[in-house]
């Protein structure tokens, strides 16, 4: 079963503001404003998320780093970076542009496949925006609410809204003096060419302009606990969205009203991937996947033996799919729905990999970049 | 050894008269004195205190010690690996002995029982992230009956405890014990015995445990300190093998059992009161100054054998015991003063370095010279004025006074020209062999491990085992990380220290940096259910507690105005130091944030830098001092720069070359080396000097240049040879010290001691051919 959310005033709300990257302050050190380090050692921080474009590999993680490996070579380099935060995701829209996002209200754009890198908002200005938004909101539904004809119900409900937006007020005026304390922690470019940032305590973020103006959207879903939204994905026409504590959303016009979706799992989910055949995949908290072949609606589980978290999923050749999780694990599902599973040597936290040409495997994660060889897998199979 | 002015004066001196004439009181002074000492030398203990060791005053060290309490339970740990034969430990057989030694290690006096970690404590714990939190529990299954059930799942809750490579080795062959000590005992308030503990160590532990199935791996400076004592020990039998071989020698010199033992005796009384004296002064004797008594005894019977040698000839003369002996004394009082005067300024020039330990070993030597004058010069004549020498001993001097030795025959002819001047060639070789060579020459420790001890030594092999089989590195640098009280965990701090261990971990050398930065890090990570995405810092302060609230003790002190940068290294070779210091001072110049200061430096490898830098600014210096003062010495001695030319150049070469010896046997500048350059050209000098002497006496009388070096070797040669030799021994010894920086002072005292004495016989005599001929082109 599936319940719109009463979000009226929201789409009308879809606050702009234009963001323009300011320079550092100029009172001392703030890891939003330094340049990331240039880093010998860049392939050893500890790195998120990894893609790949038709001429490189791009991976982002601690300390601002992005690193890249042109198609065909070993080497990596490291990118030019204007922010030092720890990024969390990174997606792109084409083989030229591309965002990443990270902790300290940070997203950063691309235009030339992810050598260059500039800011297009970072958590001071993020802030702002969620004042004026919080604000905007909580006129709006004082306006609402100033309709005398309001039948009970939709008043208790506009009421109970109004607490929640004045809440957030708080906070976000209150996160004016301490300065940005939440990460974002997805980024997806959908097919429409709409970006989304997903973030912790409810973030949620879109850009209809490539990111020169963003628009806080966190009101679009039912979360009135401001549980963390980890990730976000889309097949051709509808997004998907997990969170913890089992959030589950869904959209079917572009991210404008957002459904939420019966949850298979009460814990949280960290991942979710829409496959080669449009099937949706979630996964997350000890060892827990599941996954629906009809946009949400219903689950089946699939359960690794390692009870670890699962953190990430990517298509696999034959019609298969890699996972990779914490404690090293990554495990193949073949197309005939058998799970292999293995454990990288180094036993890190993996959160991310691709498959490379060769059918080999690069992970990221705890120990920065890693590699599997296909045949680990395979020869099991 | 021989004298500067040879004149022997028909008159009594004062110094002479005063001796000779309470001859009995003098002997029961000096009984007295000797028992007296002896009792005070018998409580004189071999010491190792890191303190001392290290330079003081150096900035590294200052910060040091301002932390040092903050510091002491981050260092001051003992890890014991207890390695199995069979395939893994996860057997009952094993885990059983492990629970013992475990228990056994708890109950050894001195152990941080709080601290105490290993599969078989409470405190080590295996958890993981479930939808309603943290699960966990001891990694010791609650109900342990050592069923294979049990230790299968031992086994997995040893994988979820991240252990491996800690407390687990990485081949899961053995497991570790990891021992945190107190430094000071907080029932009585004692310090921390580390020999006695080091022994408990061997005693309850290795030697109860290691079996053929079992083998027990301990590290940590508690077990180098006492490792360094107990090997210390050991060089005693050294000197009690030195007496032996230089007993023999004097024998075969003198021929005559009786003087023989007189030298020794005399000479022994010197190391014995050198050592009361040391104790009365509240000086202990540490590795380093054990080379003293060496010394002592060496240059005791070097002058020694000078009044045998004069006595004898004496005797052969046909004067009675008494007159020989004071015709003895008479004609070298002079010359050993002089003598004597040189070596303790030589050994004075090593007060200019800064480390305790090198300091105590100039006092402690120039003491025992000091002390050599009065026994070797006082005494002994006196006691050989009693005992006299024995017949065969003057029928063999009679016997060879009119022989040539073929090895003086050999000697003389480096005065000629075509001798001289190959032997300068080989000189220049040698020269410039020593000049090439040198340049490899590095400075700090260069072996792995605790470089105090032999690479092959059993500490060393243990460590090297517990590096390969655990994820740990044993060369620590320690940046302290100061703020104002309670402000160590600030969000400002952290974020700067995240910012510079991330620049020192992209220095080359470091392979990993550890602060509570780590953990807060991995606070956000583990508290976000191990989800890596929040492997971060947070501006919100109430977060950063939370997620450092696991923070071990030693990462931030207990008012939160310090907390140590752990930097992990490769190796502590002098380059890697150098690097490590020179990125933190960059980093220091680009980010400076008010409230924070990043200090240097602690941790083994922080001291090795600082030490370094000392020994690195000093070891000019010291040169320059010591040859500074050989120079004006031997300029007062005989007014002439060509003399000074002809004595101080084959002393450089010999300096020149052993940092060639040193680069070629891979023995860095060090502490325990740097003294030795100034102790072998504080001694080598006198071989120069006597020789010079004579054969200025020779010019004096109008002999050509090859008669005046035969009349000085005819003089001289022999005693010089003597002494070079018996110098030799006395510290060659050394070289087999199970203490690897003893080995490495043996090797060099003992290669400049021989050839100091080659180039003073061949070297001095080539040069004066050499200057000779100039100075005629000149006039």
């Amino acid at each position: 079963m599936t319940r719109t959310r009463f979000c009226a005033t929201a789409i009308a709300l879809a606050f702009s503001a234009v963001a323009t990257a300011q320079d550092a302050p100029s009172d001392g050190y703030d890891v939003i404003y330094a340049a990331a380090m240039p880093a010998p050692e860049a392939t050893r921080a500890v790195l998120t998320e990894i893609d790949k474009t038709a001429d490189r590999v791009i991976a982002v993680g601690d300390y601002g780093v992005i690193v890249t490996r042109e198609r065909g070579a070993d080497e990596w380099q490291q990118a030019d970076v204007p922010s030092s935060v720890f990024l969390t995701s990174i997606d792109f829209a084409d083989d030229t542009n591309g965002w990443a996002v990270g902790h300290h209200g940070v997203i950063l754009h691309t235009t030339d496949g992810g050598h260059t890198w500039h800011r297009q908002l970072d958590g001071f200005q993020y802030i702002e925006l969620q004042i004026s938004y919080f604000e905007s909101l909580v006129a709006d539904i004082e306006e609402s609410l100033a309709d005398d004809e309001l039948d009970d119900d939709l008043r208790s409900e506009l009421e109970f809204q109004l607490d929640d937006a004045l809440f957030r007020l708080d906070n976000a005026t209150f996160a004016k003096e301490e300065g940005p304390t939440k990460p974002f922690l997805d980024v997806h470019v959908a097919t429409n060419g709409t970006i989304w940032v997903t973030g912790a305590y409810g973030a949620l973020l879109q850009s209809s302009d490539a990111g020169k103006t963003w628009q806080v959207r966190d009101a679009a879903v039912e979360n009135p606990d401001g549980y963390h939204l980890n990730a976000i994905v889309s097949d051709n026409d509808t997004l998907f969205m997990v969170g913890e504590a089992g959030l589950l959303f869904r959209s079917s016009d572009n991210g404008v009203n957002w459904d939420t979706l019966e949850s298979p799992y009460y814990g949280s989910l960290f991942g979710a991937h829409v496959d080669q055949q449009q099937r949706l995949w979630v996964f997350g908290l000890r060892g827990n996947i599941f996954v629906s072949e009809d946009k949400g609606d219903n689950f089946t589980q699939l359960s690794l033996s390692d009870a670890v978290n699962i953190n990430a999923a990517i298509d696999a050749p034959n019609d298969g799919l890699y996972f990779a999780g914490n404690a090293g694990v990554v495990a193949y599902l073949n197309a005939a729905g058998e799970l292999i599973e293995q454990t990288h040597a180094s036993g890190a936290v993996l959160t991310d990999l691709i498959v490379d040409e060769d059918g080999s495997l690069t992970l990221v994660g705890q120990r920065g970049v890693l590699t599997m060889p296909s045949s680990v897998l395979s020869e099991k199979e | 050894m021989s004298d500067v002015k040879t004149t022997t004066t028909d008159k009594s001196v004062f110094l002479e008269r005063l001796i000779f004439n309470t001859r009995p009181v003098w002997l029961v002074i000096f009984a007295l004195l000797t028992v007296f000492l002896a009792w005070h030398a018998s409580q004189v203990r071999p010491e190792a205190s890191l303190a001392k060791m290290i330079p003081t005053n150096h900035p590294f060290i200052q910060n040091y010690f301002e932390y040092q309490d903050d510091l002491a339970s981050l260092g001051n740990v003992v890890r014991i690996a207890v390695e199995t034969t069979d395939e893994t430990i996860f057997t009952a057989d094993f885990q059983e002995q492990l629970q013992k030694i475990t228990d056994e290690v708890f109950f050894i006096p001195g152990v941080d029982r709080s601290g105490l970690k290993s599969l078989w404590t409470p405190n080590v714990r295996w958890s993981e992230v479930t939808e309603e939190g943290f699960v966990g529990g001891p990694v010791i299954p609650d109900n342990w009956d050592a069923s294979q059930e049990a230790l299968d799942k031992l086994r997995e809750n040893v994988l979820r405890s991240g252990e491996v490579g800690n407390l687990v080795a990485n081949n899961f062959k053995s497991a570790l014990i990891y021992v945190p000590l107190n430094e000071i005992n907080p029932d009585t308030g004692e310090p921390l015995d580390y020999q006695a503990f080091s022994e408990q160590l061997e005693e309850r532990i290795r030697d109860k445990y290691q079996s053929e199935n079992v083998k027990i791996h301990i590290t940590g400076f508690a077990k180098i300190i006492g490792d360094l004592i107990e090997g210390a020990i050991q060089v005693g039998m050294f000197f009690l093998i030195a007496i032996v071989i230089t007993l023999v020698m004097l024998f075969a010199y003198s021929r005559c059992w009786r003087s023989s033992f007189a030298v020794l005796a005399c000479s022994i009384i010197a190391v014995v009161w050198q050592l009361g004296i040391i104790k009365l002064i509240g000086s202990g004797i540490n590795p380093y100054s054990m080379l003293v008594p060496f010394l002592v005894f060496a240059i005791g019977v070097s002058h020694g054998v000078q009044i045998i040698n004069a006595m004898v000839h004496n005797r052969v003369d046909g004067h009675d015991k008494l007159m020989s002996s004071r015709l003895a004394f008479r004609s070298l009082y002079i010359a050993g003063l002089t003598a004597l005067i040189s070596d303790a300024i030589g050994f004075t020039t090593l007060m200019v370095i800064d480390i305790a330990v090198i300091q105590e070993l100039a006092i402690a030597a120039s003491i025992g010279v000091a002390v050599v004058v009065l026994t070797n010069l006082g005494l002994l004549p006196i006691v050989m004025s009693y005992i006299g020498v024995s017949e065969r001993g003057r029928k063999y001097t009679a016997k060879i006074q009119n022989e040539r030795h073929p090895i003086l025959t050999f000697f003389e002819r480096f005065s000629e020209p075509k001798w001289a001047y190959s032997a300068l060639i080989v000189g220049v070789i040698g020269l410039s062999w020593g000049l090439v060579q040198g340049q490899q020459m590095k400075i700090g420790d260069l072996d792995a491990g605790a470089p105090e001890l032999r690479p092959d030594s059993r500490y060393n092999l243990d460590n090297q085992f517990i590096v390969d089989n655990y994820s740990s590195s044993t060369d620590i640098f320690v940046v302290m990380a100061a703020t104002e009280p309670s402000q160590c965990i600030a969000y400002d701090n952290l974020e700067i220290m995240d910012r510079f261990s991330w620049h020192m971990e992209n220095t080359p050398g470091v392979q990993d940096v550890k602060s509570v930065v780590y953990v807060a890090k991995m606070g956000g990570f583990g508290l976000n259910e191990g989800n890596l995405k929040w492997f971060s810092l947070n501006r919100n302060q109430y977060v950063l507690n939370a997620n450092t609230g696991r923070t071990p003790p030693g990462l931030i002190n207990p008012d939160c105005s310090m907390a140590p940068i752990i930097v992990y290294l490769n190796d502590h070779k002098a380059e890697t130091l150098k690097t490590v210091v020179a990125a933190v001072e960059e980093f220091n110049r680009e980010y400076q944030q008010e409230g924070l200061d990043l200090l240097m430096a602690s941790g083994n490898s922080g001291i090795e830098a600082a030490t370094n830098s000392v020994i690195e600014s000093a070891q000019y210096k010291m040169l320059m001092w010591v040859y500074g003062v050989v120079i004006v010495l031997v300029f007062i001695t005989f007014r002439s720069l060509r003399t000074v030319a002809c004595i101080v150049l084959p002393l450089m070469l010999t300096t020149i070359m052993s940092q060639g010896l040193m680069a070629m046997l891979g023995i860095g500048v060090k502490v325990a080396t740097l003294p030795v350059i100034a102790l072998g050209v504080g001694i080598g000098v006198d071989y120069g000097i006597y020789i010079y002497a004579k054969m200025k006496e020779g010019l004096e009388r109008g002999m050509h240049l090859n008669e005046c070096y035969k009349y000085a070797l005819d003089n001289t040669g022999k005693a010089v040879g003597f002494t070079g030799l018996t110098l030799a021994i006395g510290v060659a010894t050394w070289i087999f010290s199970p203490i690897k920086f003893q080995a490495d002072m043996g090797i060099l005292l003992t290669f400049m001691f021989i050839w100091n004495m080659l180039g003073a016989l061949i070297l001095i005599p080539a040069l004066a051919r050499l200057f000779a001929r100039f100075g005629k082109r000149i006039h």
